[in-house]
């Protein structure tokens, strides 16, 4: 959500508030396999972000009025947890928010997911927010992506995502809760790895389409970043032949 | 072709694997090797949530819990004015298990947030009447417990996790009828540490810390939490079982509890 | 029950040798190969789920999500039991059937069962033939990627287990296994979450019998392993 930025001063001589260049990315960890009883699971911890997701399936489609005879049913759960928040403790259950982002999300999963190979079943991606700090969406997907993947549920593509924006006139990478919250625009990206096509897009805010083109250059540059840590986690999970601890 | 759901498959399963467990319990140990009142390996992390006050993940075995405690300021009941407030909320996530549906909390999840409950509010551990803020304003603590892997036995590693996200807690400084977030006047310093112990029952023998296949196949259940000297909470589960059982199950409720204390304190 | 269908056991050796991750989406050959676990676009294949190349260039995924082919061989519970036949739980979205008219012998609810993939369709049916009710055990989940490296090669890793636990084993494409419950049963367990945990190190044979021989001691299993019955003794619930 932009608005106008009047109060809140977010670039100082070209620095933002924590330090970063523009195209800079905040701290990033990505573990994978982490939950024992998901058919496949991963935790990021970006920023000030932590979050869960644990992926189901192919299984039995509940209910079974959602089946599909020709391919598999995908389903996406985004949830922000009532303590998830640096302030006020919220309540439990889904929200307008959640609901669309449970939408968007699961919609950059029906491009890559070969379903056809499980009619009549579905997917599960669970993704569960512990504490959010901004780019909570990105994040999620950055994380059901090395889910998916842990579970061996076949996609034609890995995806990861960030998003770019625009703060004090300046075209930033992978915005801080602040630049998200007091910042001109807001434009969350996700990329596959191998075709680099956009599977996520949204945006807010007044831009140009200059500004947009040196953007989507940016976001491209900063999915590959995280595309390499997704790689990381997973090759250290199967590496260490799993007996990596979970460390929040 | 009707596929089996994952809840009957468990049904017919447990007959039979109710028979195995048993035949390899009558040679002194369990699938896993344990002994009968032995634990599975116990892990907990403090402070792993800069959004709340308190937070704690605990692990036995493979079971995950998560729990924050997070104030808020909020209106007390109207019967006790000038007490805070507790409230404990619990979430078996979807990702934990193929047995959890995702949807509001059911009867499982509400029992486990009114049993990790019971045994926080009986212990008296939490000062309530230091919370008083203002007229019509107290300290409220919630307490969320989600449930992130189930491999068995969440209720114990939930309770550990409470505690020890009470343990980790820090009172926030309060200033105007407001919260300062981030501001700290101390820590809640809970005067007791409340643990819990859930057992089950197959054929003559009590297990301790079930595993979700134990679980699967139990004829009883019981979870009985201590502080040291008292017992502060009881919930028998599914079945029966006679005085001298309840008897035997306090004593060995003692005993690990006080184990698994020194490993939160140490 | 020796020649398994499906997977093939694995090389021993340079399994992780030169291993290089290949994750979802990446090219493994230019060229169109049917391969299970890819998949082609254009006139080049690429993997569909996380696997690694061994030494030999050959793409071997690390996950899978199980899909039963003609020959498989599977083990699995009897969960219905119909006029027509019978329904059997193989740990997948969909069951497995058995035509009675195909059985010599009645099967009952609870039965465990090994048997071949006779037909699959498009829609996810699965027929099944060749049925053989396995007497009194236990049956656990192991991921299916990694049955190869349970059975070993020409077996080996298999008759080793077998040895150590005293019983008989049996292992499905579809990733259930059979553990007799004349085993010893918290042993073999170990070992085969062992074997789970470690699949794709190498010198993992010596490394789980090394655990088996520590675990037991110089004695050797109190029982040879049986041949399973086809008539064996009858699990009846209570």
């Amino acid at each position: 959500m932009s608005q106008s930025e009047g109060k809140v001063q977010l670039i100082i001589d070209g620095k933002r508030l924590d330090g970063r260049s523009p195209d800079d990315l905040r701290n990033l960890r990505i573990e994978a396999g982490v939950l024992g009883e998901a058919d496949g699971s991963a935790f990021v911890q970006w920023g000030g972000n932590k979050i869960i997701c644990g992926v189901y399936g192919p299984r039995e489609c509940i209910p079974r009025h959602d089946i599909n005879p020709y391919r598999a049913v995908i389903k996406c759960r985004y949830m922000m947890s009532p303590f998830a928040s640096l302030e006020e403790h919220s309540r439990s259950g889904p929200s307008r928010r959640s609901t669309e982002l449970s939408k968007v999300i699961r919609e950059v999963f029906e491009n890559l997911i070969i379903a056809e190979r499980f009619p009549n079943t579905q997917i599960d991606i669970y993704i569960d927010v512990l504490q959010a700090e901004g780019g909570t969406r990105t994040a999620s997907i950055t994380a059901a992506a090395v889910a998916l993947a842990n579970a061996g549920i076949p996609m034609k593509d890995m995806v990861s995502a960030v998003a770019v924006g625009k703060a004090g006139n300046v075209l930033l990478l992978d915005l801080g809760k602040a630049e998200d919250n007091f910042g001109q625009s807001d434009m969350p990206v996700a990329i596959s790895a191998r075709d680099k096509r956009i599977l996520l897009l949204q945006m807010d805010g007044l831009l140009t389409r200059d500004e947009i083109a040196e953007m989507l250059v940016m976001a491209e540059r900063g999915c590959e970043k995280v595309n390499g840590r997704q790689a990381d986690a997973l090759k250290r999970f199967y590496e260490e032949g799993e007996e990596a601890k979970f460390r929040m | 072709m009707i596929p089996m759901g994952e809840e009957s498959r468990d049904v017919i399963m447990s007959h039979i694997r109710r028979d195995i467990l048993n035949s390899t319990l009558s040679k002194g140990t369990r699938f896993d090797g344990r002994a009968f009142d032995e634990y599975r390996k116990i892990e907990v992390q403090r402070g792993v949530l800069d959004s709340a006050e308190g937070s704690a993940l605990a692990s036995i075995g493979e079971t995950k819990v998560l729990v924050s405690s997070k104030f808020d300021i909020v209106k007390p009941f109207s019967d006790r004015p000038k007490e805070g407030v507790l409230v404990t909320n619990g979430e078996l996530l979807p990702l934990a298990s193929p047995l959890f549906e995702p949807g509001p909390p059911d009867e499982n999840s509400i029992e486990l947030a009114r049993v990790v409950d019971r045994a926080i509010r009986s212990a008296e551990c939490i000062d309530l009447e230091s919370f008083y803020v203002e007229e019509d304003k107290v300290l409220g603590i919630y307490l969320d417990v989600y449930v992130l892997n189930y491999a068995g036995n969440y209720t114990d590693t939930a309770t550990l996790a409470a505690t020890a996200a009470l343990l980790d807690t820090k009172r926030p400084k309060v200033e105007g009828g407001k919260i300062i977030r981030r501001e700290y006047v101390g820590p809640l310093n809970p005067t007791s540490l409340p643990i819990s112990t859930t057992m089950i029952k197959v054929g003559d023998t009590w297990l301790v810390d079930p595993t979700r296949e134990e679980e699967r196949v139990k004829e009883t259940a019981l979870t009985i939490a201590t502080t040291g000297k008292h017992v502060c909470a009881v919930q028998k589960g599914k079945g029966s079982l006679t005085k001298e059982e309840f008897l035997t199950a306090i004593d060995i409720a003692f005993k690990r509890g006080n184990d698994i204390r020194e490993i939160l304190k140490g | 029950m020796e020649e398994y269908g499906g997977a093939k056991p694995q090389a021993e050796e340079g399994l992780v040798r030169d291993k290089k991750i290949i994750l979802p989406g990446e090219k493994i050959a230019n060229g169109k190969l049917n391969v299970p676990n890819t998949f082609v676009e254009g006139d080049a294949t690429f993997a569909a789920v996380i696997g690694m190349l061994d030494s030999e260039g050959r793409y071997i995924p690390l996950e899978n999500r199980y899909r039963p082919s003609v020959g498989d061989i599977v083990v699995g519970v009897v969960t219905d039991v119909r006029h027509a036949g019978y329904e059997v739980d193989l740990n997948l979205p969909e069951g497995g059937f058995i035509p009675t008219r195909d059985m010599r012998i009645n099967l009952q609810l609870g039965d465990f069962v090994i048997c071949k993939v006779k037909m699959v369709n498009e829609v996810g049916d699965v027929d099944l033939g060749e049925v053989r009710r396995l007497p009194k055990g236990k049956i656990i989940e192991f991921p299916s990627a990694k049955v190869p490296r349970l059975i070993g090669r020409k077996s080996s890793m298999l008759m080793l287990l077998k040895d150590y636990a005293g019983g008989d084993i049996m292992v499905g494409n579809n990733g259930m296994v059979w553990i007799s419950e004349k085993s010893d049963m918290p042993l073999t367990l170990k070992a085969i979450k062992l074997i789970e945990k470690k699949a794709h190190k190498s010198g993992l044979t010596d490394e789980v019998a090394g655990m088996l021989k520590a675990e037991r001691g110089a004695r050797p299993a109190p029982q040879a392993p049986e041949a399973s019955e086809e008539e064996g003794e009858r699990y009846v619930p209570e």
